[in-house]
């Protein structure tokens, strides 16, 4: 413990005997105040002045110091600085009050103005000095009796500015006050900048300032600062009819991209005017308000304008216009609807210019005098190149369509990625339009379809990996718009299948990406029997070396061997209504083949059928080509070789005249009988051996550009030709082009037919699993189901139901609502 | 004499003794603070100087080493006590009071 130490008494009052009454010492403090107003305080010593408050305060008289202090202060504002402000005010700026023409007089007004914002400001910094001084000084009065029960001595001093500076009338007589003038001179201001004037505006930061470090009430809240209650109203007021006059006035010029760009421009300024002479606070509100007078009420009114809005840009490729559009529609509009409903509709009105000229197109050319039947290509040769026939016509216009879709879609991606800032509600709108207009298109499907096979069998020779790529890609995102994808696939199997079998595929590299690329696309199951096919080219491919090696084994040496190259397909995976006769339900008898092909026919199906028992071969001879090896007897004796590329079915044909002796006839009918091709294969087949002028094998009587039933045919002995390999082509397999009429109908009949198949198995799957259901919520989920491959019709749906209760896979169970029942 | 924005001020007691300590540490009180703010155009705001009559040099003194104990360890925990003399505890209360420290 340490020893208790003697605690001194602190000596009271150094100074006591100098000063120890109130009102002499207030007298000292009084005088100095004065000289502080003055801004004469260098030679006052603070702590003078703070130990006469301190001492007051001591005393316990704090609360008669505050209110001598409140006292003085007021009596000085009102006697001078008062008067100060009031005299700065000139007769122009109380009379202009009145005037509400901003042009009027603006000069002399604003000089005026300038003056009497000038004064305030320094009044106000003044009186802001003075009062920090003064605080200082009453410091330890503020501390010691103002806590908690009178607001500080400072802000008492800020309400007397308030009150005897601001809220005093400008001249005797009048009412106006000094706010209500200084309130005007700054919107006077604003509205000379917003004319393009320039004005000063630290002066006017000042006043604002002022405004803002003033508030109504003595709890200074922060919503009852002066600015707020007093200030800002006006300005938004005034803010609103300036920017609603603005927008007519810009209407009336007419034109977008100016009132964009000036709209633009007007946005900025008032940030930069809010930020910078005015208060930040103020910016959201000005802003919105522009939003709403400037914007909102007349975007539609711009995006619309004849001849300059949106459409306009949009055929012009003004960019600049077009980001200006949509940065003042995303201010006022998230879903920047109006916008999109301009862009939606030139979309959809430039694609359906696409989808007419691609009908008009191959109408134009059809009305062109070209005689003779739809798809002879042997005929193409003898009209000459450069007319050509309707329906290749259709199909270049067909492949015209999708390149014209994708120069349009590339078009709108440039316009969206640069103007629309890659803005996502955009981009799927735009994407809906284009979906819109391919599928108005009825035959989108096919055309697609054929735009892929034109470029998978010459498109892609001579480009790069990825030109390639980006092709197959660009028809991908085709094929995502269009719904009916298994129209789509429907077509593409076709396609592909000819491309296979015919070779015609410029590479399977390319092929084999385009199906992967569509899986990611479309999904696996779409997929899956393009795969199998591809598969089947393969699987075949090695059958036929296996069988060659087989031949060569076991097979007469004696006999001359017939090469065999065969493709065996999986017949559900394959477009068999291809290759089998599609005319009647009739039961086809196979053609009858020569003997030596018969003979090779049944070698290799005992070769298959012995790897693979159990499975049924069916000869497809009308995709199928030979090669022969024919000997002309020319009349003067001399023979000439040709090596003739035939289809199968011409094969058998030309092999029918080794039997019959020289020189003679068969008769169409003949033909027929003998080799039982299916008659419109064989008039084909027929016309392109007898009838084409460069391939005349056949000699015809009569001569006619048609095969009659009565026709006689001969073998032509004089046949010449400059080549010693020729090349005879038949129509029908020749090239995908797009089919006619009723070959339509075909397509659209089948495509009926298994999307029935789908919808059912879609429904009993969603039956099994949910025992019951309403009609309205099956209806909902097989829509949903089936919506990736094609949108079904909603009358089919309801037609398969029935079917299915007919045959007792569903029930009804309940009539209200309509509910089903599963039949396990 | 110092000019108002100089790194020192000089504070005077009751009895004249002067100390010269730095601005910042002086600043520590609010009343200092105030009293030599260059912006108030007071006396001792131009000088640098601070007459302080109701202080004898012992508080002084005192209230000064307190200052600079205050400024070395102004933003640490775990600090020294600061030695105080019994007998000067209500002298320097009430200089503390005054100075608003």
């Amino acid at each position: 413990m340490r020893a208790r130490h003697k605690i001194r008494a602190p000596r009271r009052g150094l100074s006591h005997a100098k000063t120890d009454d109130f009102d002499s010492i207030w007298d000292v403090l009084s005088v100095s105040l004065n000289e502080i107003n003055t801004k004469n305080a260098s030679t006052i010593s603070f702590e003078e002045l703070y130990r006469h408050a301190y001492k007051i305060v001591l005393m316990m008289r704090g609360d008669d110091l505050y209110e001598k202090v409140k006292q003085l202060e007021q009596n000085w504002l009102k006697s001078n600085v008062q008067k100060l402000v009031t005299e700065s005010i000139s007769g122009s700026l109380v009379r202009a009050q009145n005037s509400t023409d901003a042009q009027d007089q603006s000069s002399e007004r604003r000089e005026a103005g300038e003056k009497f914002l000038a004064a305030l400001k320094d009044a106000w910094e003044d009186h802001q000095l003075s009062m920090g001084m003064v605080t200082d000084v009453m410091m330890y009065m503020d501390r010691m009796i103002v806590a908690g029960q009178k607001p500080s001595i400072y802000a008492t001093c800020m309400a007397l500015f308030r009150d005897h500076v601001l809220n005093s009338s400008v001249r005797p007589e009048s009412s106006l006050s000094v706010t209500d003038v200084l309130k005007s001179t700054i919107l006077f201001m604003i509205s000379l900048e917003r004319s393009g004037h320039i004005i000063e505006r630290p002066l006017i930061r000042h006043c604002i300032q002022m405004l803002e470090g003033l508030y109504e009430t003595p709890t200074e809240e922060e919503s009852s600062k002066l600015y707020l209650t007093v200030f800002e109203p006006a300005l938004l007021e005034a803010s609103k009819e300036f920017y609603q006059a603005e927008g007519q006035r810009l209407l009336q010029i007419g034109d977008a991209t100016t009132f964009c760009r000036i709209a633009t421009q007007r946005v900025a300024e008032e940030q930069e005017r809010c930020r910078y002479t005015l208060a930040v606070t103020s910016e959201p509100k000005v802003l919105e308000l522009l939003d709403e007078h400037l914007i909102r009420s007349n975007i539609e009114e711009v995006v619309n304008l004849e001849g300059t809005g949106v459409r306009h840009m949009l055929d012009h490729d003004q960019l600049d216009g077009l980001q200006n559009v949509y940065m003042l529609n995303a201010r006022v509009d998230k879903k920047k609807q109006a916008l999109t409903n301009v862009v939606n509709k030139r979309i959809v009105e430039m694609g359906k210019e696409i989808n007419n000229s691609s009908i008009l197109l191959p109408q134009a050319a059809a009305a062109a005098p070209s005689s003779g039947k739809d798809g002879d290509g042997e005929k193409k040769t003898e009209k000459g190149k450069d007319k050509e026939r309707p329906q290749n016509q259709q199909t270049v216009s067909a492949i015209r369509w999708v390149d014209d879709i994708l120069a349009l879609k590339t078009k709108f991606d440039g316009v969206w990625e640069k103007a629309f800032g890659n803005d996502q509600g955009i981009q799927s709108s735009i994407g809906a339009s284009f979906s819109n207009f391919i599928n108005m298109n009825s035959r989108s499907s096919e055309f697609l379809s054929l735009f892929f096979d034109e470029n998978l069998k010459k498109g892609i020779k001579g480009k790069t990996e990825n030109e390639v790529d980006i092709l197959l890609d660009n028809g991908i995102m085709m094929l995502r718009y269009i719904k009916d994808k298994d129209l789509f696939e429907t077509y593409y199997k076709k396609h592909l299948s000819r491309r296979l079998l015919m070779k015609r595929s410029a590479s399977m590299d390319a092929e084999r990406q385009m199906i992967s690329k569509m899986k990611m696309e479309v999904g696996n199951q779409f997929t899956q029997r393009i795969e199998s096919m591809f598969k089947d080219m393969t699987v075949s491919e090695d059958l036929t070396a296996n069988y060659k090696e087989h031949i060569a084994r076991n097979g007469d040496p004696d006999q001359k061997p017939v090469d065999l190259e065969i493709n065996v397909l999986t017949s559900t995976m394959w477009p068999m209504e291809l290759m089998a006769n599609p005319k009647d339900g009739a039961v086809q008898l196979p053609c009858i083949f020569p003997k030596e092909i018969d003979t090779l026919k049944s070698s290799f199906e005992r070769f298959y059928l012995d790897k693979h028992s159990g499975r049924k071969l069916s000869w497809q001879a009308s995709m199928g080509t030979a090669d022969l090896r024919a000997t002309f007897v020319r009349s003067t004796g001399k023979t000439q070789r040709y090596e003739l590329n035939v289809s199968t079915y011409a094969m058998v044909i030309l092999l029918l005249f080794n039997e019959i002796p020289e020189g003679e006839s068969l008769t169409f009918d003949a033909i027929k009988e003998r080799s039982r091709i299916p008659d419109h294969d064989l008039i084909r087949n027929l016309q392109s051996l007898a009838v084409a002028p460069k391939t005349r094998v056949l000699k015809k009587d009569p001569m006619s550009k048609d095969v009659k039933p009565t026709d006689k045919f001969l073998f032509n002995n004089d046949f010449h030709s400059p080549f010693v390999k020729v090349r005879i082509g038949v129509v029908s397999g020749g090239a995908n082009k797009v089919e006619n009429q009723d070959q339509r109908k075909d397509t659209e009949k089948k495509m009926n037919d298994e999307r029935g198949g789908s919808i059912e198995a879609a429904i009993v799957r969603i039956m099994k699993q949910r025992k019951t259901l309403t009609h309205s919520q099956l209806m909902t989920e097989t829509l949903s189901q089936l919506s990736v491959r094609f949108v079904p019709d909603v009358n089919m749906i309801k037609r398969r139901i029935e079917s299915l209760i007919d045959r007792e896979y569903l029930e009804r169970v309940g009539e209200e609502p309509p509910t089903y029942g599963y039949v396990a | 004499m110092a000019d108002s924005a100089s790194e020192y001020v000089t504070l005077i007691s009751h009895d004249d003794y002067e100390f010269i300590i730095p601005r910042s540490a002086a600043c520590i009180s609010g009343t200092i603070r105030r009293m030599l703010d260059p912006s108030s155009k007071f006396s001792e705001g131009l000088t640098g100087r601070c007459k302080l009559d109701d202080m004898s040099g012992v508080v002084l003194e005192k209230v000064c080493e307190y200052f600079c104990y205050h400024e070395k360890y102004k933003d640490q925990t775990n600090v020294p006590d600061m030695d105080i003399p019994p007998e000067l505890c209500l002298e320097l209360l009430m200089a503390a009071d005054y100075l608003d420290t």
